[in-house]
């Protein structure tokens, strides 16, 4: 069973990732609303994949990112954001996310990386 | 302001709503900005710094701010409240980084959005720049991107 740790400040895009993962076949998904509830929920084990904005308060995405690296080298992160240039996306990486998903996107982009980085949903 | 820095937002509005909503908009004729009210009922705002300083709105009727909104969440909201200013946000927001990604020799930072419900206010935008007026019409009904911003020559 999947298990997918959601992070986003915008209950919106969280509502709207959550229907796209569920129409997917994911059931298990735990929100937070904040950067620092993402880092806190996070357990290494505890979760298959991490989708996380970038611009969130508390902490970003990519100190989440880092947070998460510490405990966990492995875990699949992708950034789901508006922040599309190269510097950005480049910064990205080096903290440690696995892959990049530009704002917006579709179902089917999300499903991409579901099979990419998920064994199964 | 040339149609360069105006094409992006165009394109990002057409790219957000055919990817997050499924739902085709057709562009109308541009026109100068002289109001200073909103256009709609429902106006996500943005702030834009950088290389240029400008202002984007994405204004649109109530009912169409609904219908949006039920698009993106699933379920219709039964007035403008605060679900449907948060899907507004976000909306003006996707359009404003779409746009922002494509006008990188700017270097464009975002505001966070602002949502105004109601046209009893003025949308600021920089006193030097021209704000354009781009509609739109689409199955949901009528909305409108505007832009204007002025270019740092520092």
């Amino acid at each position: 069973m999947t298990r997918v740790l959601l992070a986003d400040d915008s209950g919106t895009m969280r509502t709207i990732i959550r229907r796209s993962l569920e129409t997917l076949g994911v059931k298990e998904i735990v929100e937070a609303a904040d950067g620092a509830q993402a880092a806190a929920q996070f357990k290494p084990g505890n979760f298959e994949l991490v989708l996380t904005d970038w611009n969130m308060p508390g902490k970003t995405g990519v100190e989440v990112t880092r947070a998460i690296r510490a405990i966990d080298p492995k875990v699949p992160i992708v950034m789901i954001t508006t922040e599309a240039e190269k510097a950005r996306v480049l910064e990205a990486i080096q903290a440690g996310v696995t892959d990049y998903l530009v704002k917006p996107f579709t179902t089917e982009k999300l499903r991409e990386k579901l099979d990419r980085y998920v064994q199964s949903a | 302001m040339t149609a360069d820095y105006i094409n992006p937002f165009l394109l990002a509005a057409a790219s957000v709503f055919e990817n997050m909503l499924g739902v085709q908009i057709q562009r109308e004729k541009p026109f100068l900005r002289k109001a200073i009210e909103p256009q709609f009922e429902v106006t996500g705002v943005i702030g834009l710094t950088g290389k240029a300083t400008g202002t984007v709105a994405f204004s649109l009727p109530a009912s169409v701010a609904i219908a949006v909104t039920a698009r993106l969440l699933g379920e219709t909201p039964p007035t403008v409240n605060g679900q449907v200013a948060d899907a507004i946000g976000e909306v003006t927001n996707m359009i404003a980084g779409a746009a922002k990604a494509q006008l990188a020799a700017l270097e464009l930072s975002l505001g966070l959005p602002t949502v105004v419900i109601g046209r009893e206010c003025s949308i600021a935008f920089p006193s030097r720049a021209v704000p354009i007026s781009i509609p739109f019409t689409c199955d949901l009904g009528p909305l409108v991107v505007e832009v204007g911003m002025v270019l740092d020559h520092h």
